[in-house]
């Protein structure tokens, strides 16, 4: 196990900006959750579990929301500072309801 | 078609597979062939440039992942990059999220793909085709590609 990076110690400013996003790109975002853990090459990453509406998980909508919500997470969250990589993932509000419980990627 | 448009091609029919209860596999293939699809559109190009034909496939096989993803690149600005550079930026920061997918997609069989998931991947996947396609022939794009292969930068 890597030793433990800013981001860490820093989970208030994580879960504000987090919190500023969600409010800022409803009803788009339903909800956003993160967690910060190991990746695949046991480097210390903050995994961002995104829901969307419905509406914004359609093809022609989805990249320039998806940009939105992590252009601003970047814009609030200096992931260099904090020593964390970052993975984005979504899932539609009906997915949501359908896989609840299972493990996101 | 080129290879690499085929394997994009093939990525969107993947995970446009089952209707709407798609099955993990073709979903985590589709994320997987997404990835290769933008590894090939890279090489192909980097490969093109070797005179000796028979030989490409060879110099193909010689890059590796990771040191494709660990090649770097900044913009001469970095608050204002110029479009070759924006979009050469996009084309890097996109293969190395797919790089991650394609490793959640093949190895994590514990978690479970959505197909909004897959389709945001896909998706950037496309634009970066495009981006790619915009500045193949520049000069630090064909740079970056020396670097993708392992060289240094001098």
């Amino acid at each position: 196990m890597p030793t433990l990076p800013a981001g860490v110690h820093k989970e208030a400013e994580i879960a504000s900006a987090v919190a500023e996003v969600e409010k800022l790109l409803a009803p788009d975002v339903v909800r956003i959750r993160y967690e910060i853990t190991t990746d695949w090459n046991d480097d210390w990453a903050v995994y961002f579990r995104v829901v969307l509406s419905d509406k914004a998980s359609k093809k022609n909508r989805l990249i320039p929301v998806v940009s939105k919500i992590e252009s601003e997470l970047a814009e609030r969250l200096d992931y260099d500072a904090l020593g964390l990589y970052h993975y984005h993932h979504y899932r539609s509000k009906s997915e949501q309801a359908e896989l609840r419980g299972k493990a996101w990627p | 078609m080129a290879f690499a448009d085929d394997l994009l091609a093939d990525a969107f029919h993947l995970a446009g597979r089952g209707g709407k209860k798609p099955k993990q596999s073709s979903l985590r293939r589709a994320v997987s062939t997404a990835y290769y699809a933008l590894f090939h559109l890279l090489i192909d190009d980097f490969v093109a440039n070797w005179e000796l034909e028979h030989q490409r496939v060879r110099l193909g096989r010689m890059f590796e992942h990771r040191k494709m993803r660990e090649a770097t690149f900044k913009a001469v600005n970095k608050s204002a990059p110029t479009p070759i550079e924006s979009d050469l930026l996009k084309v890097i920061g996109t293969f190395v999220r797919l790089q991650d997918d394609r490793y959640a997609a093949d190895y994590d069989i514990a978690k479970v793909w959505s197909r909004s998931d897959v389709m945001t991947s896909l998706a950037l996947a496309e634009q970066a085709f495009k981006s790619w396609r915009n500045i193949r022939k520049d000069k630090i794009a064909q740079d970056h590609l020396l670097s993708m292969f392992g060289a240094r930068r001098s």
